[in-house]
């Protein structure tokens, strides 16, 4: 055969392959999706870190001292997610070894190119300086108890500071309040902003919707909550340990409240874009009840919103009605869901915002692979990373022995 | 002995400091010395981006659908083969009679746009009794005023030559798609051989050369109309077009203002 | 406490601070493109760039070179506003050096039809025709010159 031919035998190929995964017309360029599944990872795991974040805060601002036991894990939780969040974009650039130039020649009118800043603002002026100023003494205690790498990777961490005297003691108390006051703006500016590099998109009305960021944020703060409560059981049945009753009603109450503004946020949205009617609308409406309706209507509307509102609901409408273990059970099943919901709302946002046609007049097909760089297994790697991740900085920071209602160095002393 | 380290440190960094403001003069002097070379040693010599400022206009009434822009780009730009990657294509609409008795004026809108055009069309199989109108429309990058994709790029990879056209460095480009995401014309797609953004650049190695875009030079009928609005020349086309035409944007309510004009559009077309 | 001490903690991270902000400081002096922000926030160097590629379309200009009488016929009759390598193809190798042959030298009726195939989408003042009815001979070319095209050879 000739090769000259090669190459146009493979378009005709293509072109009829696509010709069968296409329901009117999308402009040719938009035929294949361009952000896939790592693009549908990144803002769910970036949201559980806010979440989770904001869960901490709960204690430390809000002095809500119930949730003290969960207070390290859920700052622990948020880093060893903050760390893996910036991967999936990684593996996702077609350049990833040109990285560097979003913090070297950042460009301002660009929301991506905050994200270098945001995410090390964050990292390094929120949440590991309250870290620091949390940990401060207990790492100083376990550089002295501790040998090996161990010991030597905590006198590292203690930066030399091993003055243990009450004023400084003192001292990380109030630096650890400051940070957090700074720091939930800083959460919700983390995510925030995750839902404006969507949001500011005014090429697709999908995603381009100023209610975005707020929707982003909630969504995120419910999930962050969510992971906490399935994590605090499962790392106090790993430990063969009670699951504190009062600390888990808590975090029972406080999802709730949070799916409960998620919701209405996401309805007010709905309610926004039928009402204002716009041109784009024939085609959203098609797309939520077609190629969105499963992970759209039934996991993230039904599974992922209204069944855990309706059971969480009961647990806050009639709790003494429901023994406590039931409760616990609703709470963590509650939360799974939610969690499956979340994910399916980034989906649905990431992989609906490409399956119409910006000329509103069709659909294209996302067709997931297996392998590569954008195909499953590296999806689901990067969300079980963070876990692993995490197991590692429990291992290293949140020991067996302390009690963790005791380390937690409580504002009694300011 | 901590402090001694820390302050050693801290006199390290008050020296690091300065002697980076100290060096900014000199490495903007250095800065522009490369400049001069980079912009001495080019091809077509003596090319001011600032002295030019392309436009492309087009007349629907005159593309004949023959496709022969498109395979021009393709073969010019070394575009892709696939049926997936342009960066000029044609678009035919169909506007159907409406059903009778109804209350519509014009019918259900067809567009379609095998292979981009580039092989032209096929007559549709819709019966032509039941057409109401059908026209072909090229579309390319709109060359925006405010251009979305290059307000979108994280590092200026994509940005507004002052020349007026819009291109991608792909040097510098590290393949995020973000640009592509905020074109609203479907103008961009993600060169798979490179991992770069790509897009139409005017024939920007052309133009520089004094020749037209090769979408242009080829058009038949032409229905694709280029100038330079710096430098008129007698009977310039596109004061022209813009004195006889009434002339169109797409997509205009998204404030993008794109400069690529469409004579002789109807409402269909986005 | 008679006299005010930096706390150790704050000494530590403003220190730190200072290292962080400072390696970002260098790194940004080191990595910055040297054209970086000539004409706006992207590198100068690159206009220039990509105005080196080499053309593969030679343009009408260069067949004129050689080709000047055809070029004269062809402006005289109904396809006066075609351009040579509509046709012909890209012939940048040919127009560069004459003895290397352009690319395309035979011709189908395809290449007619391409455009004349009568299509009710085309514009109306455009000449078309059904190849069923209207043809009456071997090719195209047959009846048609393409360079003056209501000529029969």
């Amino acid at each position: 055969m000739d090769p000259a031919l090669t190459p146009i035998l493979e378009a005709a190929g293509e072109a009829h392959q696509l010709a069968t995964s296409i329901e009117g017309y999308v402009y040719p360029n938009e035929q294949n999706l361009l952000w896939s599944v790592l693009i549908v990872v990144y803002p769910y795991i970036t949201g559980l870190v806010a979440g989770a974040f904001i869960m901490a805060s709960l204690v430390r601002v809000f002095n809500v001292k119930a949730l003290t036991p969960v207070y390290r894990m859920a700052l622990l939780t948020a880093l060893g997610f903050l760390i893996c969040a910036p991967l999936p974009l990684l593996f996702h650039l077609g350049h990833p070894e040109r990285s560097y130039q979003v913090m070297i020649t950042p460009h301002v009118s660009s929301p991506m190119a905050m994200f270098g800043f945001v995410y090390a603002w964050y990292m390094m002026a929120v949440l590991l300086l309250e870290l620091w100023c949390e940990y401060r003494r207990d790492l100083v205690v376990w550089s002295v108890r501790e040998r090996g790498l161990k010991g030597l990777l905590y006198r590292v961490l203690t930066l030399g500071v091993r003055d243990l005297s009450p004023a400084a003691l003192h001292l990380d108390e109030r630096m650890s309040k400051i940070i957090t006051v700074i720091g939930i703006p800083s959460a919700f500016l983390l995510h925030g902003y995750v839902g404006f590099i969507f949001g500011s998109i005014k090429a697709n009305p999908w995603w381009g919707n100023v209610l975005m960021p707020v929707i982003f944020i909630f969504s995120a703060v419910v999930s962050g909550i969510a992971l906490c409560v399935v994590l605090y059981k499962e790392l106090c049945w790993f430990r063969r340990k009670v699951v504190d009753a009062a600390c888990y009603d808590d975090m029972g109450k406080f999802l709730f409240y949070a799916l409960l503004v998620d919701f209405t946020v996401e309805g007010l949205d709905w309610l926004h874009r039928l009402y204002a009617a716009e041109e784009s609308i024939f085609v959203l409406k098609q797309l939520a009840g077609g190629r969105l309706f499963n992970t759209l209507l039934v996991i993230q509307l039904c599974l992922g919103t209204l069944l855990p509102l309706v059971a969480l609901g009961a647990t806050q409408m009639v709790p003494e009605k429901l023994p406590v273990w039931f409760r616990q059970r609703i709470y963590y099943n509650s939360a799974v869901l939610i969690l499956a919901g979340v994910l399916a709302m980034r989906w649905n946002v990431v992989i609906g915002g490409q399956l119409f046609s910006k000329s509103l007049r069709g659909f294209t097909t996302f067709k997931l692979g297996l392998a590569g760089q954008e195909g499953w297994l590296l999806a689901v790697g990067l969300i079980v990373l963070p876990f692993i991740v995490l197991g590692v900085l429990i291992w290293l920071f949140l020991p067996d022995d302390t009690k963790a209602t005791e380390t937690v160095t409580t504002p009694a002393a300011g | 002995m901590n402090f001694v380290i820390s302050r050693r440190r801290m006199l390290g960094a008050l020296a690091g400091a300065l002697g980076w403001i100290a060096s900014q003069p000199v490495a903007k002097a250095s800065k522009a010395t490369v400049q001069k070379l980079l912009a001495g040693s080019p091809a077509p010599k003596g090319y001011d981006p600032t002295q030019h400022k392309w436009l492309m206009c087009i007349d629907v009434d005159r593309c004949i659908g023959c496709g022969l822009c498109v395979d021009a780009c393709k073969t010019e730009n070394h575009v892709p083969e696939a049926s997936s990657f342009f960066r000029t294509w044609v678009e035919r609409y169909i506007i159907k009679k409406p059903a009778d008795g109804g209350n519509d004026v014009r019918g259900e809108v067809l567009v379609d746009s095998p292979n981009g055009g580039r092989g032209g069309f096929q007559p549709s199989l819709v019966p032509r009794e039941e057409i109401l109108r059908s026209f072909f429309v090229p579309k390319l990058c709109n060359l925006c005023e405010h251009s979305p994709c290059a307000q979108a790029c994280p590092v200026g990879a994509t940005f507004d030559s002052p020349d007026g056209a819009v291109l991608v460095d792909p040097t510098y480009c590290i393949g995020c798609g973000f640009c592509i995401q905020a074109c609203p014309y479907g103008c961009r797609f993600m060169n798979p051989h490179t991992k770069t953004a790509e897009k139409c650049s005017l024939c920007y190695h052309r133009i520089t050369r004094g020749l037209k875009p090769a979408c242009v030079e080829v058009c038949p009928g032409h229905a694709r109309i280029f100038g330079d609005l710096k430098n008129p020349v007698e009977n310039d086309p596109i004061q022209e077009f813009v004195r006889k035409n009434k002339v169109f944007t797409l997509k205009p309510h998204l404030g993008t203002d794109p400069r690529v004009l469409y004579a002789n559009m109807d409402k269909e077309v986005r | 406490m008679n006299h005010f001490k930096m706390p150790p903690q704050i000494v530590r991270l403003v220190l730190l601070t200072l290292v962080v902000v400072g390696s970002y400081g260098v790194a940004r002096r080191l990595l910055v493109p040297p054209s970086f922000g000539e004409y706006g926030w992207f590198r100068g160097a690159a206009i220039a760039e990509l105005a080196q590629t080499k053309p593969v379309l030679a343009g009408m200009k260069s067949c004129d070179e050689c080709h000047s009488e055809i070029l004269q016929t062809l402006a005289k009759h109904d396809h006066k506003t075609l351009s040579c390598e509509s046709c012909h193809g890209a012939s940048r190798t040919h127009a560069d050096d004459p003895d290397t042959k352009p690319p395309k030298v035979k011709f189908a009726d395809s290449d007619c039809l391409r455009c004349h195939q009568s299509n009710f989408s085309r514009p109306a003042w455009f000449k078309q025709v059904d190849p069923y009815e209207h043809f009456r001979g071997d090719h195209c070319t047959g009846c048609h010159m393409p360079h003056q095209p209501k000529d029969t050879p």
